[in-house]
Formats: C-alpha cells, sequence, structure tokens
C-alpha cells in the first residue's frame, strides 16, 4: 500500500478553529493540513483536547472553521450554505457517533435507510442488502432501537453510515460505550466495510486496541498533527501515546 | 426545599414563562369577564342614582303583572293625583313621570337607537319640577301638541335642527314635531346611551299612553320630613283621596321613597345582567378548566424532565415529601405569579369584550373600569387553586421517583396500568351513556348535564389508551404523503401517549363544545325554517327586533292593510297577563284578519270562534294544565279587573305562543299592547316590485320594524340564532386559545427532550425544512385526535341536547356537515399555527451541542 496509488476523500489546508478572542484565545486546530485516503481506515488519535474531534468535525460539515479550508470529494466546505451541507453529509458522508446513534421511533430498517429516505432516495438495494447481510441483522430489521443490545444498535449505525455509499465515513468513538468483545465484533465489521466493500473510514478514538485496526494513524496534540503511523498495533500506539503526555 | 424550588423556577426561566402562560390565560379570561360584568353594573347603578337623585318619594300604581325573564306589565295611574300630592304638607314639588316608547327618526329617514338588544328608547316628560334632571339648553321647553325636546346626544346622531320638523314614534302612531328645545341630562348629553323624546305633560299622556294617565309620580320635599315619613304621609293623603273620589275606584297606589326606587330599578337592571354574568363566568371557567390540562401537562413534562435531577437529590438523601413539596412550592409561585399576570390581562380583555359585544351589535354604555375586590380575590384563588391540583399529581409521582433513576440514560414517563385505565374510562362512559339513556327513556332532565360530564371524564380517563392507535390512524396520510418525515411526525404524536392525549384534552373539549351548539344552533334554524315555511302564508312581514319594550303601533296593520297592494295585513302581538293565577305571556291576533295569512293549526275550530270573552290554548298546553274545549280560564290584566274566558279552540302549533286572545279584548283596558309583527298578504297580480316600493313607503313613515319578504323573515328569524352562536363562539374562542397555547409548550418542551434525536438526524442529513415538516405534522395529527375525538362527542352532546329540548318544540337534530368539516379543518390549521414556533425552534437545534450532550 504506498501512498502513490491513493486518492484524496477529504483533506484540511492550514485549518485553524479559534474559541474565545483577544488574551483567552484558544486553538482547538492550530494549522492542521492532512489528507486522509479513499479505500483507507485512518484512526485519529490524541490525548483529551487534542482537537481530534473538532478536526472530525470540522471536515465532516458539522461545524465551521476559522480559518482555512475543509474539502470532502473537492469540494470546499467553507463556501457551503447550511442546506448544501446538509446534503452534502447526507449523499457523501456516513457517521457512526459513539452513542445515541438511532431515531428511537423508527425500525432497525428505517434507521439503515434514514440518509437514503430524507433525502427521498431508492438508494442502490443489491448494496443495501449486502451491507445488511455482512453486518448480519436480517432478523433485527423489524425491530425498534428499544428492542436491540447496544452492539446490535451499533451495527445498524455502522450499516446507516454504508447504506448510501458515502465517499468518507466519520466514526466517533464508535466503541466507546461498549465492552471489549461487542466493540472488537464492531471494529471488524468496519474492517470488513474497507476490505470488501472497499470504503473510507476515518475513525476518532483514544483507544490503542481500536485505533490497532486502521491502516493509519493521525496523531494530534494541542491542535497540531504530531506525526503518522501505518499498519499500527496496539503496542505501537500505547507507547506513542505514552510520548505525546496522554 | 424552598431554596431549591425557587432556583428550580429561575434556572428555567423558559418553562416558568410557559407554564405561567397557561395559568395567565386562564385566569385573565376570569378576570376580564369579572371587571366587566362590574363596570356594566356599576354604570347602569350610577345612572339610576343619578336619575333618582332628588326624588324623595316615587309613586305608582300598585297593580302589577309579572311574567318571565323579570318583565312586568305595570298599570298607569291618573294624573289627576299630581296636585293633590302637592298639597301634602313636606312636599316641595311634583312631577307626573312616563317611561314610554318613542322612536325618534333621523334627518336620513332612519331611526335612531340600536334596532335589537341596545339601549331603549323612551319618550317622557318634560316639566318644570324641581327635582328635574332634565334642563333645555338651546331654545326652549315643550309647550303644545307640536312641540318636542331631545336630548343633545340624539340632536347630533340625528342630524337634527332646532325649530325644524322631526318625526316620532309611538304606541299610538308616528306625528311629526317641531324641534323647540336640546335637552341636557343633570352633566351627561345622554344617560347610558338611550334616546329621549321630551312632550308637555297632556301631549306626552296622549301621544306616549292614554289621556289622563301617566306611570308615575316624582316628588321632592322640602326638608321638614325624612323620606320615609314623606312617603307615608303621602300614601295616606292618596287613599284618602282615592276613597272619597268615586271616579278613582279601583285605583291603587304605592309610595315608595327614593331611595327604595333607585334600589329596585338597579336591582333590576341588576338581575337582568346577572344572567349575562354567569353566561360570562361559564365559559371562563370552561376556559380556566381547559387550562387546567395544560398546567397538567406542563408539570408532567416537567417532572419527567427533572427526573434524573430528583433522582439525584433522593440519592443524596432528599425526602419524597421535600422532592413534591419543592414542585408544590414552584407550582404556587407559578399559580401566583401566573394570576398577578392574569388580573391585569383581563383589564385589557374587558376591553376586547365590549369590542365582541358591539361587534354583535349589542351596544352597552361605557364607563370607568371598575376592579371590584371579589374580582381580585376570585381570580387570585381560581388561578392559584387550579395551577397546584394542576401540580398535584405530577409532584406526587416526582417524589416516587427511584433515587437509582439517577444512573438511567434518558426520562421515561412512567405510563401507568393501561388495563386498569381502560377498565376505569370505560366504566365511567358506560354510566354516563346509562343516564343519559335513562334520561331519553324519561327519567329527571336534570340527570342529562351529569350524564354527559361523566361521558367527557370517561373520554379523558381514556384518553392515553386511544391516543396511540388513533394517532397512528390520523397520521396515516402524512406518512404516506410526506416520506420519511411525515412517518416520523405520526411515530412522535404516538410515542407518548399520554402526553399527546393530555395536549389534546383541550381540543377535544373545545371542539366537543363547538360541534354541539353547531348542531344545537343548526337544528333550531332548521326548526325555524320548516314551521314558518308551514305556517306564514303571507309574502311579507314587518318585523321588529325591540324585545320587551315597545314594538310595532297596532296601526301600522290597519295602515297596510288599506294599501291598494294588499289584499290582507294582520298583527300578532304579546301581552303579559296573569292566567289562572299565574303571570304569562299572551299572543294577541286580530281573528277577522289573521286568516289565510298564519295557519296554527286549529283543531275543529275557526278563527271566528274567538271573542271577547273566548281563549284559545295549544293543544300541548292544554293537555299540560287540564283544560279543555268549553273550560273557563280566569285572566288578570294590569288594570285589575279578572275577566272569565271560555277555551273556544285548541290548535297544534305553538309557535307563536300557547295562548292568544283577540285584541278587541284589550280595546277597553289600558293594557299596553304592541304587535310584535305584521304579516302581509299581496292582491294577485301584483309584482314584488310595485308591492314591496309601496309596502317600504307605509313601513317607513312608521319609522318601526324591518319589511322582510317571506324568506327574509325567515332567514331573519334563523338569523336571531346566528348571533346567539356568534357569542357563544367568541366566549369558546379564548377556550381555543389555551388549547393552541397547550399545543405550543408540549411541542415545544418535546423538542427541547428530543434534542439529540434532532441533532442525529441533522447530522445525517435532515434539512431544517424538514425539521419543521415533522414538527408540524406531529403537531396537525395531535390537534386532529383532539379534533376527531371531540366532534363525535360534540354530535352526541347536541343529539342529546336536542332531544332534551324536545318539549321546547325542537323536533328534529341537524348536523351541519358543511360546519363539521370546516372545524376539522380549522383544527388542521391550528395544528399548523401552533407548530410555527416549536419548528423554528427545533431547526435552531445546535447538532454538535445535542450530540454531545450526556
Amino acid at each position: 500500500m504506498t501512498s502513490l496509488t491513493l486518492t484524496v476523500a477529504a483533506s484540511t489546508h492550514n485549518a485553524k478553529k479559534i474559541y474565545g478572542k483577544d488574551d483567552s484565545v484558544v486553538y482547538a486546530l492550530n494549522d492542521v493540513s492532512v489528507d486522509f485516503y479513499s479505500g483507507q481506515f485512518t484512526a485519529i488519535m490524541g490525548p483529551s483536547g487534542s482537537g481530534k474531534s473538532t478536526l472530525m468535525h470540522c471536515i465532516a460539515g458539522l461545524d465551521e472553521l476559522t480559518e482555512g479550508s475543509a474539502i470532502i470529494d473537492g469540494e470546499d466546505l467553507s463556501k457551503m450554505s447550511d442546506k448544501d451541507l446538509t446534503e452534502l453529509r447526507r449523499e457523501k458522508i456516513g457517521f457512526i457517533f459513539q452513542s445515541f446513534n438511532l431515531v428511537p421511533t423508527l425500525t432497525a430498517d428505517e434507521n439503515i435507510r434514514l440518509p437514503l429516505l430524507l433525502g427521498n432516495n431508492k438508494g442502490n438495494e443489491e448494496w443495501i442488502q449486502r451491507v445488511i447481510n455482512t453486518v448480519h441483522l436480517q432478523d433485527r430489521l423489524s425491530h425498534r432501537p428499544s428492542e436491540l443490545s447496544g452492539g446490535q444498535q451499533q451495527r445498524v449505525a455502522v450499516a446507516r453510515a454504508l447504506a448510501s455509499e458515502p465517499r468518507i465515513i466519520f466514526a466517533d468513538e464508535p466503541t466507546g460505550n461498549l465492552d471489549s468483545t461487542t466493540g472488537g465484533e464492531i471494529l471488524s465489521f468496519m474492517r470488513m466495510a474497507v476490505d470488501e466493500l472497499k470504503q473510507t473510514i476515518v475513525m476518532v478514538t483514544h483507544d490503542p486496541v481500536a485505533a490497532a485496526y486502521a491502516d493509519r494513524i493521525v496523531f494530534l496534540a494541542d491542535g497540531k498533527v504530531a506525526g503518522e503511523m501505518l499498519e499500527p498495533t496496539a503496542e505501537k500506539v500505547l507507547d506513542r501515546m505514552k510520548s505525546l503526555g496522554n | 426545599m424552598f431554596r431549591i424550588a425557587l432556583k428550580g423556577i429561575l434556572g428555567r426561566k423558559a418553562r416558568l414563562v410557559l407554564t405561567s402562560l397557561a395559568v395567565i390565560l386562564g385566569t385573565a379570561f376570569l378576570s376580564g369577564t369579572s371587571i366587566f360584568s362590574a363596570t356594566l353594573t356599576r354604570t347602569f347603578d350610577n345612572l339610576f342614582s343619578d336619575v333618582f337623585q332628588n326624588v324623595d318619594a316615587y309613586v305608582r300604581s300598585s297593580q302589577v303583572i309579572e311574567a318571565d325573564f323579570g318583565q312586568e306589565e305595570r298599570q298607569r295611574i291618573p294624573v289627576s293625583l299630581v296636585d293633590i300630592v302637592k298639597t301634602v304638607p313636606g312636599v316641595s314639588d311634583a312631577a307626573p313621570d312616563i317611561q314610554a316608547f318613542a322612536r325618534i327618526i333621523g334627518s336620513d329617514g332612519k331611526p335612531l337607537g340600536a334596532d335589537g338588544n341596545g339601549p331603549p328608547t323612551f319618550g317622557g316628560v318634560y316639566t318644570k319640577y324641581k327635582g328635574a334632571l332634565w334642563t333645555i339648553k338651546q331654545g326652549h321647553a315643550p309647550m303644545n301638541a307640536g312641540e318636542v325636546a331631545i336630548d343633545e346626544a340624539s340632536v347630533k346622531a340625528g342630524k337634527l335642527t332646532l325649530n325644524k320638523k322631526v318625526k316620532v314614534v309611538a304606541q299610538t302612531g308616528s306625528r311629526e314635531f317641531t324641534l323647540v328645545g336640546i335637552a341636557s341630562y343633570g352633566n351627561v348629553r345622554s344617560p347610558g346611551g338611550a334616546t329621549f323624546a321630551l312632550f308637555d305633560p297632556t301631549t306626552a299622556q296622549e301621544f306616549l299612553a292614554k289621556p289622563g294617565f301617566v306611570d308615575d309620580i316624582l316628588v321632592t320635599g322640602d326638608g321638614s320630613l325624612s323620606e320615609t315619613a314623606l312617603a307615608a304621609a303621602i300614601n295616606k293623603a292618596i287613599t284618602k283621596e282615592i276613597a272619597t273620589k268615586p271616579v278613582l275606584k279601583g285605583v291603587k297606589t304605592e309610595t315608595l321613597t327614593g331611595a327604595q326606587i333607585t334600589q329596585e330599578t338597579q336591582d333590576q337592571i341588576g338581575s337582568a345582567l346577572s344572567f349575562f354574568g354567569i353566561l360570562l363566568s361559564v365559559f371562563s371557567y370552561i376556559a380556566l378548566g381547559v387550562g387546567c390540562f395544560v398546567i397538567y401537562n406542563v408539570f408532567s413534562i416537567s417532572a419527567a424532565q427533572r427526573q434524573r435531577e430528583n433522582a439525584l437529590l433522593r440519592a443524596i438523601g432528599a425526602s419524597k415529601k421535600q422532592i413534591s413539596r419543592a414542585m408544590l412550592i414552584e407550582a404556587t409561585i407559578i399559580g401566583l405569579f401566573g394570576s398577578l399576570v392574569g388580573l391585569v390581562g383581563g383589564i385589557g380583555l374587558s376591553k376586547a369584550l365590549s369590542g365582541l359585544l358591539r361587534a354583535l351589535s349589542i351596544d352597552i354604555p361605557s364607563g370607568d373600569l371598575v376592579i371590584t375586590r371579589s374580582t381580585v380575590q376570585q381570580t387570585l384563588i381560581a388561578g392559584l387553586v387550579v395551577t397546584l391540583v394542576s401540580a398535584w399529581f405530577p409532584a406526587r409521582r416526582a417524589g416516587r421517583v427511584p433515587p437509582l433513576a439517577a444512573m438511567r440514560e434518558t426520562a421515561i414517563e412512567i405510563i401507568a396500568s393501561g388495563k386498569k385505565r381502560t377498565i376505569g374510562g370505560l366504566v365511567t362512559i358506560a354510566a354516563g351513556v346509562a343516564v343519559v339513556v335513562a334520561v331519553i327513556a324519561g327519567a329527571e332532565t336534570t340527570w342529562l348535564g351529569i350524564g354527559i360530564l361523566l361521558v367527557f371524564i370517561g373520554t379523558i380517563i381514556l384518553g392515553p389508551v386511544i391516543a396511540r392507535p388513533v394517532a397512528l390512524f390520523l397520521g396515516r396520510p402524512a406518512a404516506r404523503f410526506r416520506g420519511i418525515t411525515g412517518s416520523m411526525a405520526r411515530q412522535n404524536s404516538a410515542r407518548n401517549p399520554k402526553r399527546t392525549a393530555r395536549t389534546a384534552s383541550p381540543v377535544l373539549i373545545g371542539v366537543a363544545l363547538v360541534t354541539a351548539v353547531t348542531a344545537l344552533a343548526a337544528s333550531i334554524k332548521g326548526q325555524i325554517d320548516d314551521v314558518f315555511t308551514q305556517q306564514f302564508k303571507g309574502d311579507y312581514a314587518v318585523s321588529t327586533n325591540n324585545r320587551g319594550f315597545g314594538g310595532l303601533s297596532p296601526s301600522l296593520a290597519l295602515d297596510i292593510s288599506k294599501l291598494p297592494e294588499v289584499a290582507k295585513a294582520t298583527g300578532i302581538g304579546l301581552v303579559t297577563a296573569k292566567l289562572d293565577d299565574k303571570g304569562q305571556y299572551i299572543t294577541t291576533i286580530s281573528p277577522e284578519s289573521i286568516n289565510g295569512v298564519w295557519n296554527i293549526g286549529l283543531i275543529n275550530a275557526q278563527y271566528s270562534d274567538l271573542a271577547t270573552n273566548s281563549i284559545f290554548v295549544s293543544q300541548k298546553k292544554a293537555v299540560k294544565i287540564g283544560v279543555a274545549k268549553g273550560s273557563i280560564m280566569k285572566i288578570l290584566f294590569a288594570d285589575g279587573m279578572t275577566r272569565k274566558l271560555t277555551v273556544s279552540g285548541l290548535y297544534v302549533h305553538n309557535e307563536i305562543g300557547d295562548y292568544i286572545i283577540s285584541k278587541s279584548l284589550l280595546a277597553d283596558t289600558t293594557v299596553v299592547s304592541f304587535d310584535r309583527g305584521v304579516y302581509i298578504v299581496t292582491k294577485q297580480g301584483v309584482s314584488s316590485t310595485v308591492a314591496r316600493a309601496a309596502l317600504t313607503k307605509a313601513v317607513t313613515k312608521y319609522g318601526q320594524g324591518d319589511l322582510l319578504s317571506k324568506r327574509e323573515y325567515i332567514n331573519k328569524r334563523s338569523g336571531n340564532v346566528n348571533q346567539l352562536l356568534g357569542l357563544i363562539y367568541g366566549l369558546l374562542f379564548l377556550s381555543v386559545i389555551i388549547a393552541v397555547v397547550g399545543i405550543i409548550i408540549t411541542l415545544l418542551l418535546s423538542v427541547f427532550e428530543r434534542q439529540r434525536e434532532l441533532g442525529l438526524l441533522r447530522a445525517v442529513g435532515m434539512t431544517r425544512s424538514q425539521v419543521r415538516t415533522t414538527v408540524r405534522w406531529e403537531s396537525v395529527i395531535t390537534s386532529l385526535l383532539g379534533a376527531v375525538i371531540g366532534i363525535v362527542l360534540g354530535i352526541g352532546l347536541g343529539w342529546v341536547i336536542v332531544f332534551a329540548l324536545r318539549d321546547q318544540g325542537l323536533r328534529n337534530f341537524a348536523l351541519p356537515i358543511g360546519s363539521t368539516i370546516f372545524i376539522v379543518f380549522a383544527s388542521f390549521i391550528v395544528g399548523v399555527l401552533a407548530a410555527i414556533y416549536p419548528a423554528w425552534r427545533a431547526t435552531k437545534v445546535d447538532i454538535l451541542s445535542a450530540l454531545n450532550t450526556n
């Protein structure tokens, strides 16, 4: 896997996110330029307050940069209206959050198809079935979230993120609320989505074990890129994190 | 705990405002109607204490017939008594007084004053009298049969000119006078909005009453005697005079003190107004009751939303009681705050109420607002009690929260066992229906109210059970045509059935009442239409709205019947009399001209059977009081003479009254008789244009009544129902507003509660307009839920009321399809409007902070 053959799915250039004014300014992101490649599973790691969630929110069109640019699929997010951003999230981005991923009034099937339904888009049925089979949800489709276990709920979330064949999927601590066995299962599904379904995933995490599932890790500290790691293992990650002062 | 409660309130100002809003609206209506009634009463009280301010004694006939609605028919007294009164020691001055009907015709040919329920149009006497309140401001006093003085306001309103001719209509007919004086009343231009035409004593007697007779005598003392002693002295002198003069035989009088007559007049007006006051307060309590649901709902939701906070307090050692008490303290503060604001809001509302009545052409005199202590007490107590009662159960429930709930993820409202609720609701409804059925089968009608109330309570108990299936059913079209947003709205409206039911209940009550009233009105209108089409065989009618006071001059029917275009014209009137010792309204007809104009369905009898010694009784009444053809009835008129009448016929259609006598019976009495209507058949071959022109001319000459074609006449009779309907709709409107506010509050709280969900939806691609659509449809479904159940109940209620009124002649229940559809449509709009602000708030949910809330 050499970087020469990779295409960029999303990137930031000199991204700055500044909170506060004058004397009390805080740089959540301080001049971050980073590329995320198609077909890769990238993890963003860093200690609390390093800016990893902010970076993800800004690339995913959930938050705005103060300076610099965030680009997805060649489009500069800073130039888009709320409506365009909403459509972008619906059509080109998939999300997996730590918790409260699903709409309680909708069935698992409806939750999976939610972005498509909101866009009045039928989607690719063959693909959706394949996704559902991959995460083993065939016999849970008519259940509502309250009737599903935590692991099953996160599997529905993974399926939803994949359903619309997005350019990129953002996952924010997707296993943070799960026990290690169930968490491992979810991470395997995400790995499978990249390997078998050729998807692109960017995951924010502070868990070295979770990060070890990724192809590449981008480290952040104090709002700056603090290095990268390819083909990580949990031990290697833990060592690096220690050096970042976690 | 008090400090925690206080902090709880101040920490959530938005919720404070929302909860208070329901209290404010409910109490504002209460205080508004109370202020309005008090102001109206005070205005009239002041008016009459002004009228009798210089009167120390008041002489009038003691012969009086009282009928329903506080109406009375009092005999007149001979004017010669004035001179006797003047000779009584202690009397400084006395003057004859007449209060009779007189209508001034403006320079544009239109009669002055409101034609309907407005202030009265008076004719009276102008004399030089010490106690007189009338003074001539311009010109001079009327001195002969051709002169009149008119109050300043009416001169202005009618654009009348001094020393020019003016037409005045009275019981004896219409006449032209020269306007010689412009009068003012004390220091006001016209008391209470009434119009006054003043004549010299002789003209007044002859034109307004009967020559030689007046209504009463006003007496001013010289100050040497107390009012009571003065009245006694006058009474003694008059009794002596009557005993010695044979001409005065049969005259019976009484003498009241100035204070007594003032009080009596004020009481009469007071009791007339009190009916109106009761009507207003009934509707304001309905509004407050509707407000109860909203307050209850807000407290329930906020208790649920604060579950974790309360659980935490429990975990660290607060007792159940303390938690409940904190919430009740919060309720007390909200109740007091809301009631105080409501009290102030009521002032504005009382003004709006005057406006509403004026829009319905019920003109009322204006005066300074009167805010009594009882208004303040009533408002504050009602507001506080309603808030505390509504908060009681949510507070108890809040106390019962297990400390473990502090660890739980989301707020969960404890939903009571559906089975218990279903059984309780169904049993209550069944009991209510059983009572209603019993009434239909012949039980006492008063039970009907209890039965209806039970059905309502049962439905509201059952609400949470039926809310889910009904909301899901009603939401189907939204889910179908609105895709995922509609489907989510449908699910949202059903996700917390208890809350949805509580939100829909105010709509339900409002819609049920509106539907019932509409159905009742439609039934009455249908009835009127049937009756008049069947019974009124003429082509035109002249009708008047002057209830109780005045009416059409009896000579109008005579004049019209002489027109070459007219085949027949007959007048129908009303008098009050005691019939077998009971005060009654008795219909007066002209047997010689009514045949072929009005069909009352005489049974084996003719109109010509009605002579001066006979009476017709409706068949229904005859059965009730046990008389038959040939029975003898005693009738006592206001002149004090008792006559014996033979029942000479029975009839079927009692819409014009249960007793009918001939007008010739009244000819030799002093009984006041006006026609309520004149009914006309035109000659064959006379075109409607020609007939109308001729009739209009004749009617305009009198300045009384409206000329209407048969169709117009029937429509006008139904129109009276519309006026009442308008008033009731207006009064129910506040309940509807409270229902709307209830929906707004619930939606806002739900939006707040679902912030994370909204954040998630926005993140995965829901646009702002889709967010709005979802909230809007949820609101519409909730509103329709209330409307649909309300309509079902309302139709039932309407049917039952129509049934209960069958003795009043209501025979057919009419369901106004158009109005019902309109109500459904209106509730749809209500749902859309109520959602505007909550939907906007929902789009303002910040995605990131919503997602990060834990």
